[in-house]
């Protein structure tokens, strides 16, 4: 009887973590088109000033609501605004609302979700307390009264959209961490002494980190369409502050005579909201945990 | 079950409370009255609202009491500053938002579940990529925009043809002596506001429905009916699909509040007169009875939904049993 050596079976090297996931990720076209989109947005939002002739609040007296042309590339409100210099300010105060909202919500239930389900008896009950209690609270009509109260300020609006944002996310990180905790790693972090908030932060958090990633680029969605909702309504961003928002709700009064003061702002809102999605849907396929390739793109 | 009743009438009772507290927080009715042409003193303007209870001369736990004594003993809901009633006004405005979104929720639901199943059956396919592609983008394009750029494209249209094809407002009243004449004019404008809410709304569906019917036909029971014979399409429609339509129903029983509430947009662009459109007005004109009114609705109305869910889940789900 001859032993038969074991064929080695000829496997590639492992991809490092990085250039794995950025191989997942940049094979999916909609994805990458979707990335490039959004990069050209921001770009547009930060470096627009630039080229724009016209400030967001200097009025045009020689050409009011005009068409676009050279010299208004969007065309003109009633009252003699570039729309395109109030487009660039406006994505900008809708992007930064969407941010905050989103790195807030996500922030607040990933710590309070993970504390809850790590520490358990009473902070556990305490939190998801709140939690059902927040849900059940109408949070569109405080959103609105409290804005309104606060006479339109963007950054209470951000607020408050993180403080009726958060619940649906930190019950979901709840319910995951509950199964992270009983986890041997877990186990013998603590057994080693390791400390228990920083068993959270290094050891629980990361775990969930794919479903953070994904849940911060859909909160970016649900941030800016609260907050066009609510501005276009008027309980939000308001004149002379400029959002989206307020330009489609602008747009829409003169939605025959003058499209161009809602095509341009809705199409630039559309495109943000889309490429969002689309670049969540590549993320989750990229940093998909339970993917069976195992290293491997 | 009563213990349920029970938990959801403490919530609805403590969330409309805590809206009636805060509503009077942020809202003043006495700022309606400022600047009026020929000025009132600040006294006419008390005599007005006292009578109303939203005078805020009067102590709050005073006016909260007269407020929760006057729903609980004679089902009235107060008053706006300007005199209406709120429960004439919530009574009409209901039925006229249950016409407005009964027609897309059926849509949205049909559509979803049939291409749910559609590209569930074809997982990885051209059908079902170019299916998730398009849902995709639907799904996330701004429901603002999509209800304004229907009505773009309808008036354009009108123009082309020369006749009105599409009416982009709601309902007016039209008088006829046949009965058919408003309904069918109704019917008329509810094309243009289902086509843009569907467009936005069916996706949801479409992707939950896909999902839930994947983990279904990989599950062991569906592979034993194929194993003992049945086509793959039998054993999909008698298995599969069944019990992947639980949670759709319940979907549908917690879209209920929706269906009374949720088009505060697309009422708002369309110009139809239902409780979204109420909702915008009443926190406009600082009406602190109205604002509470539409809340406590609210409340109840997901109190309703979730219990159907349960309901719904005991009746369609044999694993689960009433206890």
């Amino acid at each position: 009887m001859t032993i038969t050596e074991a064929p080695t079976a000829q496997r590639s090297k492992p991809l490092s973590k990085w250039s794995l996931y950025s191989r997942r990720y940049f094979r999916n076209i909609p994805a990458t088109v979707a990335l490039g989109i959004f990069v050209v947005l921001v770009l547009f939002a930060v470096v627009g000033p630039v080229f724009q002739k016209w400030d967001h609040i200097e009025l045009d007296f020689l050409s009011l609501s005009d068409g676009p042309s050279s010299e208004h590339w969007f065309g003109t409100t009633n009252s003699g605004n570039d729309v395109f210099a109030m487009t660039v300010e406006g994505l900008r105060r809708s992007l930064m609302i969407a941010l905050i909202v989103s790195t807030g919500t996500t922030v607040i239930s990933a710590v309070l979700g993970g504390v809850a389900a790590y520490f358990g008896g009473w902070s556990e009950r305490i939190i998801l307390w709140v939690i059902h209690f927040m849900m059940a609270v109408p949070g569109f009509l405080i959103v609105a009264l409290v804005t309104n109260g606060s006479g339109g300020n963007w950054f209470i609006l951000a607020i408050m959209l993180v403080v009726i944002g958060w619940m649906t996310l930190a019950r979901t990180v709840w319910t995951l961490s509950l199964s992270i905790r009983e986890s041997e790693y877990i186990q013998a972090a603590r057994y080693m002494g390791v400390g228990s908030f920083r068993i959270v932060l290094r050891h629980m958090l990361p775990n969930m980190a794919s479903l953070l990633i994904i849940n911060f680029t859909l909160g970016v969605v649900a941030a800016v369409n609260s907050e066009t909702s609510l501005s276009f309504l008027g309980f939000g961003v308001r004149v002379p502050d400029v959002s989206l928002g307020t330009l489609i709700a602008m747009g829409s009064s003169v939605v025959t005579s003058a499209p161009w003061i809602f095509l341009f702002p809705g199409a630039i809102l559309t495109l943000l909201t889309v490429s969002m999605a689309f670049v969540a849907d590549g993320l989750r396929d990229a940093l998909d945990p339970n993917s069976a390739a195992g290293g491997r793109a | 079950m009563t213990r349920r009743l029970i938990n959801w009438l403490v919530i609805i009772v403590v969330s409309t409370n805590i809206t009636y507290l805060l509503a009077w927080n942020f809202m003043d009715p006495r700022s309606n009255y400022i600047g009026r042409r020929p000025p009132l003193s600040p006294q006419q303007i008390t005599d007005l609202l006292e009578p109303r209870n939203l005078s805020d001369t009067v102590p709050l736990l005073e006016r909260w009491w007269t407020w929760l004594t006057n729903i609980l003993l004679h089902w009235n809901w107060g008053v706006a500053p300007n005199g209406d009633s709120v429960n004439t006004q919530m009574a009409a405005r209901m039925w006229v938002s249950a016409e407005f979104t009964g027609a897309t929720l059926v849509i949205t639901t049909i559509a979803g579940i049939a291409l749910g199943v559609y590209t569930a059956n074809r997982q990885y396919k051209t059908a079902d990529r170019i299916g998730h592609f398009t849902s995709t983008i639907t799904m996330n394009i701004p429901p603002i925009v999509a209800a304004l750029g229907f009505v773009l494209i309808a008036i354009w249209i009108n123009d082309a043809v020369g006749t009105t094809i599409f009416y982009v407002t709601g309902p007016v009243g039209l008088s006829s002596e046949h009965w058919w004449v408003p309904v069918l004019d109704t019917l008329h404008r509810l094309i243009l506001p289902t086509l843009a809410m569907s467009l936005v709304g069916y996706a949801t569906t479409h992707f939950l429905q896909r999902a839930l019917l994947l983990d279904n036909i990989s599950a062991d029971y569906v592979r034993t009916a194929r194993a003992k014979g049945l086509t793959k399409q039998r054993a999909i429609r008698k298995h599969a699909l069944r019990t992947s339509l639980i949670p759709i129903a319940t979907q549908i029983a917690f879209s209920i509040p929706v269906i009374f509430l949720g088009a505060v947009l697309s009422e708002q662009i369309f110009a139809w007169h239902g409780l979204g459109e109420y909702l915008v007005q009443t926190i406009g004109r600082n009406d602190v009875h109205g604002t509470v009114a539409i809340a406590a609705f609210g409340a109840f109305l997901t109190a309703i939904g979730a219990l159907l869910a349960d309901i719904a889940v005991v009746a369609l789900d044999p694993r689960v049993r009433v206890n």
